[in-house]
């Protein structure tokens, strides 16, 4: 411990340390005993506040042949709760249980297969459609959600990646109330009230998303070649899956993974920690913990040789280079970062200079280091999009010129000083949103086990040596190792 | 090592659950309050920051905002200018000029350098053009203040748009202009725009590669001459510094920046009319159909447009609204629906409808939207409805201060566009007096079901019923326009080398600084025309005083004739008397300055014109008015002949019988052809060099 205060001393610009214990005074930490996670940080100037509620859970925890489910979860927010969203909670009860008999009933005639009686399938899906219909009549629609606008809620939204879902919005902050009822409630009995509309809602995002957008389908793609088996090989769920969900079994996902113990909460901005407390205590301490849920059991296997997939369409040539590489947690972490800044990062990055600049193979080129998520081992992630009258096999050849450099040259040292200088400065902007910062807060205390993480991986990027990027350069970006996704393009 | 610590902290806390049966309550089981009988404090007062503002001596308004939260200083200069002044054929210029403005670097540093430097420290300068604005921005650590500073003034005032950085932009263009019709979103909303304001109208314009060629360093460099002066500009900064200090930087900093120019022309004016019915592009690779529909709209001046907001919020305007609860909610039509009723503060913006659906339910959700939109005109919203919109504008309001550099923004916008200081005040005033009897009232009065331009993309054989159910359809030809391929292209290299070239050719009839001294030139000759099978001999008499004023007295077998050209307008005399230039004569004469033989050859002294290495022994020279020739020379650089177009035919003059006057080499013999045939020859008795020629004499009638 003293030895690391020592070395933090060191550095040159020690806007890290400095900054982590200005503004660890502004935090307050504390988790109740069913295990949810809160962490408040103040900042009074306006008088508002952001809230961040990150659940745990992400699409990579879908069940199979239910892709989709986290997804599907995350849209029963704007649904609301036995108290909100109903014109009569104990008739829609009723009513939305029995839906789910009739759907059950229909499967139970629809997967006898050939032996199915059809004209018996249509009678059940019109009792369906009836019981939906019925359900349909005790909605108070988009209730949950006009709640908050009228509070003045303020950038509403959720999202599911692979890894975590996330519901956030900020109110004025002397409603802070307002988010501890809302949320808590939703959180400890969720209604998937218009479940089967919203499962429509789902297919049109998927069809906006990538199957109208070449770029969608090329990442797909991407994804679903890289990873044989694990599940980060399917982003946004397949439409067969999404067209076939079932209410009863995003209850059974609720139980599994949206326990106390597996969220974490950020409140940021004009909030006393002690009024956050209380009402923490007040409003989530009778939800009921559960298990820790399972993580993902299969392994990826070891990738063996290049992959290559096309996607043949009427579009202008992508191209998608992908490199599998260890989870988040492990200890070459902070070098794929420093290596995604040496190739995309400003006008300084090799791909512009090089890519855009000088070869103008591209009109623009970028890189991830960790696609689709981090908590498993996932992929460094490259794009191009070539320039007119280029080709994506100059681009690829142009691209795996400059990973060959890295490997065999060592990066200058203004370049490694560069990088570590804008990530370092690139923390600083981020403590300027408190939106931002709850998005933050929440992530590294997930993810890595301590929000103080945000600060400290920096000085795990400062770490990172010339001979770090070599070896790991060396060890992961080989060609067995890669898979080359691409759009050929069209005869425009 | 610390991390592996937090995870066991985890780990800890999470093993001991477990061994626990049941989790641990807290004894309070009161049940959850209903959200109506929660009780609300006031909400604490907004602190609006003080904004101390100047006006410097050269005309910069300055605006500071103190904000010592974080190490970090960041701001912009705002300019009246916009894409919307790009001329017709070169729509795009503007955004280029605003991207090389940056990347092309300045007088002192190249836009590579500048990219390490600002890299270095982890800072931000760029610069960039918005249809009604242009804007440099910056922002940095506090310690870099100074560095970025000067970066910053030296992009905004002294930018050299380098060439090699034009042609990577528009190289970017190019690729931008192939890719346009991928997206079926980006088609649908820039169809709209085209329709609703009009095809030929700067408001819904878009670059076609013909545009990119037309553009060249010349244009960037006059727009932005035009445009980028202190009184046309504002400086907003704000962060950890201390207001007086940086006042007293700024100023010294732009005190040598005095250029002046007239003030900044009003924006083009939006002559629109409505343009109902249906524009459909076909798109088969999609499964959604994107779709926008509307008309134009008015602006934030127009007093209505409080009760505006408040109608299309319940119409389309988020979560509660109208659209969403009957397209996405009930039906299950679309992830994506809105309406927006978008008031610009300078100019008309446009109400929309936007969204997407399935193909196969693309009509019904058009006509889903229609009704709503004829609902909301028919009948008053419920007291709900108006209390939900309300709620949440008012409620929210707070939100529009909730950083220093909104307050920032707010105040310079109102004044760069005119508003009043108040102007949020007044809106926020005026949105708690609306009653339902003023939204149908608007709603009847703006919304207008009859103008209502319909674009769709989409896969049209999929479309649950024929498109014309919904109005006259018109299909939209996606074809990209083929550029006309440059017969020569110009770019850094062609550049580079015409320069080269022009040089030697410079070298090899007495060199620049001679001819850069030559002021006039006064040529006399016999010229033998050949026209229709006969010769007439001619003795003529031409003056130049350069750049531009010309004139010839041609002693013809009829009489005499005297021609005068200013290089814009002109008159010719002859026996019969006076005259006008009719405008191809005009054009001939202004091609006879711009080719004459010492303007031709400092050409690349003149901003306005491209000079470009053809071949190894070819320039071709051109100007902005769309003059050009080829000019040929041998292997020392000494030209040989000039080609060129008049009035359709083309024109080759050969040089010879080189002798030296005043220590320049001047041809005295030209031999003139026109679409292969001879057309004149003309032997020169006589060439006069700097005698002192006055604009009064040239123009003096006979």
């Amino acid at each position: 411990m003293p030895h690391r205060l020592l070395f933090l001393l060191i550095l040159p610009l020690c806007l890290t340390a400095q900054n982590l214990k200005d503004f660890e005074k502004k935090v307050t930490e504390f988790t109740l005993t069913n295990g949810f996670h809160f962490i408040v940080c103040e900042r009074h100037d306006a008088p508002v506040v952001s809230f961040h509620a990150l659940v745990n859970a992400g699409s990579v925890d879908d069940p199979g042949g239910m892709s989709s489910t986290a997804h599907m979860f995350e849209h029963m927010i704007g649904k609301g709760t036995t108290a909100i969203g109903s014109k009569n909670w104990p008739e829609e009860k009723k009513a939305l249980a029995a839906v789910e008999e009739a759907y059950d009933r229909l499967d139970a005639e629809r997967f006898k297969g050939l032996h199915a009686d059809l004209e018996k399938v249509k009678q059940l899906q019109a009792s369906l459609r009836e019981a939906i219909a019925t359900a349909d009549s005790f909605v108070d629609p988009n209730a949950y959600i006009r709640v908050i606008e009228e509070n003045g809620g303020a950038g509403f939204n959720a999202a599911t990646s692979p890894d975590t879902t996330t519901y956030f919005y900020s109110l004025p902050s002397n409603r802070l109330e307002v988010w501890f009822l809302l949320q808590s409630e939703w959180f400890r009995q969720p209604v998937f009230r218009e479940f089967y509309k919203e499962r429509d809602v789902v297919r049109e995002e998927r069809r906006m998303r990538v199957e109208s957008d070449p770029n969608g389908k090329l990442q797909e793609l991407a994804m679903a070649t890289a990873f044989m088996a694990h599940p980060y090989r399917n982003l946004i769920g397949w439409a067969s899956d999404i067209e076939n969900l079932r209410a009863k079994n995003e209850d059974l996902f609720f139980r599994k993974y949206y326990r106390p113990s597996n969220i974490y909460i950020a409140i940021v901005g004009d909030v006393e920690p002690a009024q956050a407390k209380h009402l923490a205590e007040k409003y989530y301490s009778s939800i009921p913990d559960g298990p820790p849920p399972p993580p993902v059991i299969t392994v990826e296997p070891e990738q063996s040789g290049e992959k290559r997939a096309v996607l043949d369409a009427d579009a202008q040539p992508l191209v998608m280079i992908a490199y599998h590489r260890p989870s988040q947690l492990d200890k070459d972490d902070p070098v794929f970062d420093v290596i995604s800044a040496i190739l995309s990062s400003g006008r300084t990055g090799l791909f512009y200079k090089e890519l855009v600049r000088d070869k103008k193979v591209s009109i623009e080129a970028d890189t991830n280091a960790t696609e689709p998520g981090g908590k498993y081992p996932n992929l460094f992630l490259m794009f191009s999009a070539p320039a007119p009258n280029h080709t994506v096999e100059e681009n690829e050849q142009a691209i795996y010129s400059i990973v060959e450099n890295l490997k065999n040259h060592k990066v200058d040292d203004e370049t490694m000083r560069r990088i570590k200088t804008k990530i370092r400065a690139g923390l600083i902007h981020q403590l300027n949103s408190n939106s931002g910062l709850a998005s933050q807060l929440t992530f590294y205390a997930s993810q890595y086990g301590n929000w103080r993480t945000m600060f400290t991986g920096i000085d795990d990027i400062d770490k990172v040596t010339a001979d770090d990027v070599q070896r790991v350069m060396k060890l992961y970006f080989g060609s067995s190792n890669r898979t080359v996704a691409y759009l050929k393009g069209a005869t425009k | 090592m610390k991390r592996l610590a937090g995870i066991a902290v985890c780990s800890l806390f999470a093993v001991l659950l477990p061994a626990q049966t049941a989790p641990i309550r807290k004894p309070v089981e009161t049940p959850t309050p209903d959200y109506r009988d929660l009780k609300f404090p006031p909400l604490r007062e907004v602190k609006i920051p003080d904004i101390p503002t100047f006006t410097l001596a050269n005309g910069i308004k300055l605006y500071l905002l103190e904000n010592h939260e974080l190490p970090l200083v960041g701001g912009f200069a705002l300019v009246h200018t916009g894409s919307l002044f790009d001329p017709p054929s070169k729509v795009g210029l503007a955004e280029i000029m605003g991207s090389v403005m940056r990347t092309g670097g300045t007088k002192s540093k190249t836009g590579d350098q500048i990219d390490e430097e600002v890299e270095n420290i982890a800072a931000s300068v760029e610069s960039g053009v918005s249809p009604s604005n242009g804007k440099v921005s910056f922002g940095c650590l506090r310690e870099n203040t100074t560095e970025i500073l000067n970066i910053f003034k030296d992009v905004l005032t002294a930018p050299e748009f380098r060439q090699e950085k034009i042609d990577l932009v528009k190289n970017r263009m190019r690729g931008e202009i192939a890719r346009r019709n991928d997206d079926a979103s980006g088609i649908a909303g820039r169809e709209f725009l085209r329709r609703v304001y009009g095809p030929n109208s700067p408001y819904g314009q878009q670059t076609e590669y013909a545009d990119l060629d037309n553009i060249q360093r010349a244009d960037l460099v006059d727009f932005y001459k035009r445009f980028y002066f202190p009184a046309n500009t504002v400086i907003a900064i704000q962060g950890d510094f201390d207001s007086a200090d940086m006042k007293s930087k700024i100023e010294n900093l732009f005190a040598d920046w005095k250029v002046q120019q007239p003030p900044a022309p009003p924006l083009p004016k939006v002559t629109a009319k409505p343009a109902p019915g249906v524009f459909v592009a076909d798109k088969s690779d999609v499964t959604q159909t994107f779709f926008n529909v509307g008309h134009l709209a008015g602006d934030l001046r127009d007093k209505n447009y409080p009760a505006l907001e408040v109608m299309s919020d319940i119409l389309g305007g988020g979560f509660s609204s109208r659209l969403f609860k009957k397209v996405r909610t009930q039906l299950g039509y679309a992830y994506n629906i809105s309406s927006d009723w978008e008031a610009n503060f300078d100019y008309p913006g446009v109400f929309l409808v936007s969204g997407s659906t399935k193909s196969s339910t693309t009509i019904e959700t058009i006509q889903a939207i229609e009704q709503e939109i004829e609902n909301i005109r028919t009948s008053e919203v419920t007291d709900d409805e108006l209390k939900t919109a309300k709620d949440t504008a008012l409620n929210s309001f707070v939100f529009n201060f909730d950083s220093p550099g909104k307050t920032l923004g707010r105040v310079v916008t109102y004044d760069y566009y005119g508003y009043p200081k108040d102007f949020i005040f007044q809106y926020q005033k005026a949105v708690s007096a609306v009653t339902k009897e003023d939204v149908l009232r608007v709603a009847k009065e703006y919304l207008r079901p009859k103008d209502l331009t319909i674009v769709a993309v989409g896969n049209t054989k999929e479309f649950d019923k024929p498109l014309n159910t919904l109005g006259t359809v018109t299909a939209i030809d996606l074809t990209i326009p083929e550029p006309k391929k440059p017969e020569i292209p110009v770019n850094a290299e062609t550049i580079a080398n015409g320069k080269a070239l022009l040089a030697r050719s410079q070298r090899s009839v007495g060199g620049i600084d001679k001819l850069a001294m030559i002021r006039d030139a006064t040529e006399i000759a016999d010229v033998d025309l050949q026209a229709g099978g006969t010769t007439i001999k001619a003795r003529q008499t031409n003056m130049s005083l350069f750049p531009n004023q010309f004139r010839q007295l041609q002693q013809m077998p009829f009489g005499l004739v005297t021609v005068y050209s200013d290089g814009t307008a002109g008159w010719i005399i002859g026996p019969q008397g006076q005259m006008p230039m009719a405008p191809q004569v005009i054009d001939q004469v202004r091609m006879e300055i711009f080719r004459n033989f010492f303007s031709i050859l400092l050409s690349d002294r003149d901003p306005n014109r491209t000079v470009v290495a053809a071949t190894a022994t070819k320039v071709e020279i051109s100007d902005r008015d769309g003059h050009s020739v080829i000019m040929e020379m041998d292997l020392d650089g000494r030209p040989i002949k000039q080609q060129y177009l008049m009035s359709g035919s083309k024109v080759e003059e050969t040089y010879s019988d080189w002798r030296d006057v005043n220590g320049i080499k001047m041809p005295f013999h030209i031999a003139i052809q026109q679409a292969g045939q001879k057309f004149a020859d003309v032997t020169v008795r006589e060439w006069k060099l700097n005698t002192g020629l006055k604009p009064e004499e040239l123009g003096k009638r006979p």
